[in-house]
């Protein structure tokens, strides 16, 4: 690394991170306030910022974020997921065990299709309301989910932000995150469903007559427009096939979800001021920043010289990159947001697979430990700040401690069982 | 037509008085609010539309279709979420003073601090001295008999 530009790059992208971390302005803010700094110092110009894919803002990351975002509010307003939601829990007779089961299988499920934010937002108002009924505290159920949102967000390429960066940067399919990260995903659904088991067991009693007032909710009531919800899930379905045949289509996948969110505003009675009002246009631009950012620390050299360190600390052995990438994103993104972590780790774990010959192992690693990495504390993602919040308001509150003493845990035995996985998958068996 | 010539006595509530009586006392005077006092002065209002959203759990305000699928026994029963609470509160965090008017002010200036401060009533103080409460359908009742 030489030159005072990297140096200058490099001090204004730890300070970006500080504040990031310190939560003390806005992290939109923040990312922004950097990128406007790293073109001021000419770290990076506007051609590299702008135009260039792999040094300025990734557009196909934030017009995928776009559709998506724009397909799931529509969706939000349909009713569906609290009728699935309340259906489940019917289904489970209000039996809190049962009933914690089907909302962690619902949440993981969505959390795939869905962002883990929306997923939780949608799944924690009725567990609130299910266990008022059921005279349960809601803090076990409502970890679970968060837990179960981090998980099952793991399994797509839509998942999970991280992810969607990470196909991005690595030129990974929606079916390749399908093949390598839905089987270890799925495992552990069913793993944390056990772990819940014990680490919950003293909530689980079971009161008969309180049981039969959560059979009086009325799940149908839930949707008040039944063509929208037709609407939107043949559009959704159209967007998953969309995914699933890019090597016959060819269609981007930020392309598929804007041509799914354009067919859903044409075809639904839905305004598009009002649609665009459910657009997080504060995460797009925080997407941006954060690109810029990362793409002048790769116009000034220090993403290479970092590449360069990491390469020779891991000695050339892929089993032990795969594993310092899965532990040490895991360590880290219970930490940092694991966005800005991932914005950041893509291009050295791309310089990575390079010199390994093009081994997608270092991929999968990245994004099984910054999505499980997640759950380890209360600001680990922001699915878990925001349940936080919801809890908070509820006059539920969940405390840090209370979250991180489940969380890591959950974190532990969930990274140590996607390394047996890597290890099986990849190199022993490979 | 001053402040004085239109001021009535108007219930007051303790902070430390039951919230559950305080609702009582709201629905059947059909009030929009009433006064809080905490040693007898004026601190706040309380307003129906706040009891109405301390009533409403929050899991609902948070997603609104889940009030459609709550069956209607269970809907009736919602003023049971006021039991055990006092009056304080009920309270908004940011408690919200109520605007205070001489005896000397004139129905204009009563009528544009209701409107600045988009509140119901307005208390008249003499000095440290609460007179009462003028409200805003009061206010309007007593312009309305002149015009």
């Amino acid at each position: 690394m030489s030159g005072w530009h990297s140096w200058a790059a490099l001090a204004v992208f730890v300070a970006v991170y500080a504040l990031i971390i310190s939560e003390r302005i806005p992290r939109t803010a923040a990312a922004l306030g950097g990128a406007g700094l790293m073109l001021a110092i000419a770290a990076t110009d506007d051609a590299a910022a702008f135009y260039d894919e792999s040094t300025g803002i990734d557009w196909n990351v934030i017009f995928l974020l776009l559709g998506m975002m724009v397909i799931v509010g529509v969706l939000r307003q349909t009713g569906l997921f609290e009728y699935l939601a309340i259906w489940a829990v019917k289904r489970a007779r209000g039996r809190p065990f049962r009933v914690m089961v089907m909302l962690v299988v619902l949440t993981a499920v969505a959390s795939a299709l869905l962002d883990n934010v929306t997923t939780v937002l949608l799944i924690a108002p009725v567990t609130l309301l299910v266990c008022d009924r059921l005279g349960l505290p809601a803090a076990p159920f409502l970890i679970a989910e968060v837990f179960a949102s981090n998980v099952g967000g793991t399994a797509t390429l839509v998942g999970d932000p991280p992810n969607i960066i990470i196909a991005s940067r690595g030129g990974l399919s929606f079916n390749d995150f399908l093949v390598h990260l839905l089987p270890i995903s799925a495992v552990l659904t069913v793993v944390l469903i056990g772990l819940c088991r014990v680490l919950f067991r003293r909530v689980f009693t079971f009161d008969a007559e309180r049981a039969t007032e959560v059979m009086t909710l009325d799940e149908r009531e839930a949707i008040r427009d039944r063509r929208l919800l037709v609407q939107g899930l043949v559009v959704l379905a159209l967007v998953v096939a969309g995914f699933v045949l890019h090597p016959v289509l060819h269609y981007a996948p930020s392309v598929v979800a804007l041509l799914g969110a354009g067919l859903l505003v044409a075809i639904s009675k839905v305004e598009t001021p009002e649609v665009l009002r459910e657009v997080e246009w504060p995460t797009l631009a925080f997407f941006a920043g954060l690109f810029i950012m990362v793409g002048a620390l790769i116009e000034t050299g220090v993403i290479g010289e970092a590449s360069r360190a990491l390469a020779d600390a891991m000695g050339g052995s892929d089993l032990g990159a795969a594993m310092i990438l899965l532990f040490g994103s895991a360590v880290l993104s219970g930490i940092v947001d694991n966005i800005p972590y991932v914005a950041t780790m893509a291009p050295i774990t791309a310089d990575l697979v390079q010199n390994s010959g093009g081994n997608h192992v270092l991929w999968w690693a990245l994004a099984l430990g910054a999505d499980l990495g997640g759950n380890a504390t209360a600001i680990g993602a922001s699915a878990n700040v925001v349940v936080l919040g919801i809890a908070e308001r509820n006059r539920q509150p969940i405390s840090f401690w209370e979250f991180t003493k489940y969380g890591l845990i959950v974190t532990a035995v969930t990274v140590a069982l996607s390394a047996v996985y890597l290890w099986l998958r990849y190199f022993a068996f490979a | 037509m001053l402040a004085r010539d239109l001021v009535r006595p108007y219930p007051l509530v303790s902070a430390d008085s039951d919230a559950f009586t305080a609702a009582k006392l709201v629905a059947e005077r059909d009030l929009q609010a009433v006064l809080v006092t905490e040693d007898d002065l004026p601190v706040a209002v309380l307003s129906a539309a706040r009891l109405l959203e301390l009533i409403v759990p929050a899991y609902i305000l948070d997603d609104p279709r889940l009030a459609a699928v709550v069956d209607e026994p269970h809907a009736d029963r919602l003023c049971d979420a006021l039991a055990g609470r006092r009056v304080g509160d009920c309270l908004p965090e940011k408690r919200k003073m109520p605007p205070v008017v001489a005896p000397d002010d004139t129905a204009l200036e009563v009528a544009t601090l209701m409107v600045h401060e988009r509140s119901p009533f307005v208390v008249v103080a003499d000095g440290e001295r609460t007179l009462g409460v003028i409200s805003s359908s009061h206010l309007l009742d007593r312009l309305l008999e002149i015009t």
